[in-house]
């Protein structure tokens, strides 16, 4: 490595971007591309710190691998925080079997924590388990710590386990100290805010009110029959069952659910599950054939019997039933949910991270910008779609040091 | 061309507060090394650094019997390694793009990493007086006996190399084992060559070839 080169990667080392700029602004050599790369990325311009890297990348000879490795790690994570999913998957797992195989373990480190980020981003957390109990954090170096710990409280709190979490945000909040960097603590901070704030309501024939993920969590383990609207499933302690593809089943189960320990008039269930405006005989049909089928789903769970005026729910198990519904609740929850992390979403990475076609996510954010509950800016392919921030999944860039001969 | 492994004879490091070599000299008794932000002594018997001095050190260290050299940025340093203190300062040939610093025959010879090729220069003014090619990215340069060796290392590869000075001709080649690079590189005047190893924060001893110490022919 040259001496510009080395002072710049020292500058940047410490934080100092434009220290960094200022030694290799001029310069067009690989090093040099891809540390004014990182450089930008560090300084928010992600769209030219990418076109550096890629350059850079490019520019590094043959006998580089893991020059160009690196680039593509930070290429990777610059699309991650971008929320570019877009992006290949296959060419970061690549270029970290290049870092193992170089010895790097660091920069490996990082790459597969940018595999796991996107697996928790677009919901693939048994992925994200198993990669985890790949790695072995304790002898990177703080930041890269720091980074991982974010990941497995991520992952804790998507399977609402708080006091997992609560740990995880404890070392990663201890890590981002030993690394000194303000920018990483803050980061920690922002993704301890989630344990704070509520994330979803409880509806009962008590109260109405926000929860805590600590409380929906208890909410879960106490033994409730609770129809969860969040995730479309019937549970208690003892058993789930998904309604997740089942729609018009569910909103019956959280009517009878919401409507508990009273009945609920048929005209009321066919109007919440057809949309029916009037109950003809035909709706009244389709209702019984509905309602044997739900009974049989929640055969475990509770049972669903006819009333004289419609129909009733009672629980197997369960002392209680509450219904576990959504912050904000209407159509398109789900589009919803994955905006709620504050970042600027394309519609094709939410359609990847949804798993539905790019039309239907076009339409779902078409109709939620028309209720003002998105907004978007951009034109063509590089539009993006953002909801006002909540608390969310962190957005920390860590990018590695892509010189070479080091 | 001659060519065989590199010997290791002894390995130094890595050391508290430094995360690289990014230079190393040899001053009779200590070897110097630059590791960033200072320029550190080692005693090459006891393996431990005995002084310290405060100062920008980026790339190649050479002494010349009585000062030392350091690139820093885009310019060498002159320095008493008695007070610590710059004496002189002149613009390095490569424009910062300097890898590897070297004393012999009253000339600086300046390693220039991706232009793969050694300035010799006027160590007052910094004046290129001539230019070798080699083929490799260079990084750090070192004489010996009337012997112009060099380190190299891209990417993988690395090695230590006894050039031609009149014509950039490789002469002989050590290779390193894979994984070790070199950053930096200088003679102990015997049988022996100190090498910076870059990010590892190491600094390896390795023999020099029994045979040709007799002056620099081919």
């Amino acid at each position: 490595m040259d001496s510009l080169i080395t002072a710049a990667a020292r500058a940047l080392a410490v934080g100092d971007a434009l220290g960094a700029l200022k030694r290799v602004a001029l310069r067009d050599d690989a090093p040099a591309l891809a540390l004014r790369g990182i450089a930008m990325a560090q300084l928010g311009d992600l769209v030219r710190a990418k076109a550096l890297l890629k350059s850079a990348a490019r520019a590094f000879g043959p006998r580089e691998a893991m020059a160009r490795a690196r680039c593509v790690v930070a290429e990777a994570e610059i699309a991650l925080v971008s929320r570019d999913l877009t992006w290949p998957p296959k060419a970061l797992e690549a270029a970290r079997k290049v870092l193992e195989a170089h010895g790097d373990r660091v920069n490996a480190a990082h790459a597969r924590n940018v595999e796991l980020r996107r697996l928790v981003l677009i919901g693939r957390l048994d992925e994200a388990e198993r990669a985890l109990e790949t790695l072995d954090p304790t002898p990177l170096p703080p930041a890269a710590r720091a980074a991982h710990e974010l990941v497995v409280a991520g992952i804790a709190i998507r399977r609402l386990q708080t006091k997992a979490a609560h740990e995880a945000l404890d070392r990663a909040r201890q890590a981002a100290r030993e690394a000194g960097m303000p920018v990483l603590t803050a980061e920690v901070e922002n993704a301890a805010h989630v344990l704070s704030a509520p994330v979803a309501r409880l509806i009962s024939r008590w109260r109405e009110s926000p929860l805590l993920l600590e409380e929906v969590e208890e909410l879960l383990g106490s033994g409730t029959l609770v129809v969860d609207a969040c995730r479309h499933v019937v549970r208690d302690d003892q058993l789930s069952v998904s309604l997740a593809t089942r729609p018009v089943l569910f909103t019956l189960a959280r009517t009878l659910a919401e409507a508990w320990p009273a009945d609920v008039a048929r005209g009321t269930l066919i109007a919440r599950a057809f949309r029916g405006k009037h109950a003809d005989e035909s709706h009244r049909a389709r209702l019984r054939v509905e309602i044997g089928r739900l009974r049989a789903e929640l055969r475990g769970l509770a049972e669903v019997s006819a009333t004289k005026r419609g129909f009733a729910l009672s629980p197997r198990r369960a002392g209680e039933i509450a219904v576990l519904a959504p912050l904000v609740e209407g159509q398109h929850g789900a589009v919803l949910a994955f905006l709620a992390d504050g970042e600027a979403w394309s519609s094709s990475a939410l359609a990847i991270a949804l798993g539905a076609s790019p039309r239907t996510v076009q339409r779902a954010l078409d109709s939620l910008a028309g209720e003002g509950k998105v907004q978007s800016f951009g034109r063509g392919r590089a539009r993006r779609w953002m909801s006002p921030p909540l608390p969310g999944f962190p957005t920390i860039l860590l990018l590695p040091g892509p010189l070479p001969s080091d | 061309m001659k060519k065989s492994a590199a010997t290791i004879i002894r390995e130094y490091g890595p050391f508290p507060g430094a995360e690289r070599v990014n230079g190393v000299t040899f001053d009779g008794e200590h070897v110097w090394f630059a590791s960033g932000d200072r320029l550190n002594a080692l005693d090459p018997a006891s393996g431990e650094v005995v002084r310290s001095i405060e100062v920008a050190s980026h790339a190649g260290t050479a002494f010349d019997g009585e000062f030392l050299y350091q690139i820093a940025e885009d310019v060498i340093h002159k320095i008493d390694p008695k007070t610590g203190h710059i004496l002189s300062t002149i613009p390095a040939p490569g424009n910062g793009g300097d890898s590897g610093l070297a004393w012999a025959e009253g000339s600086l010879w300046v390693g220039q990493h991706r232009g793969r090729r050694i300035h010799q220069i006027d160590p007052e003014t910094g004046k290129i007086l001539r230019t070798i090619e080699s083929n490799r990215v260079v990084t750090g340069v070192t004489w010996v006996d009337g012997q112009l060796w060099h380190g190299t290392w891209e990417g993988d590869d690395s090695d230590v190399r006894r050039i031609d000075p009149e014509t950039g001709e490789v002469l002989e080649r050590l290779d390193m084992p894979e994984g070790t690079g070199v950053s930096g590189l200088e003679s102990d005047g015997g049988d022996c060559f100190f090498c910076g190893g870059g990010g590892s924060g190491k600094i390896r001893a390795i023999s020099r070839p029994a045979q040709g110490k007799e002056g620099k022919g081919k």
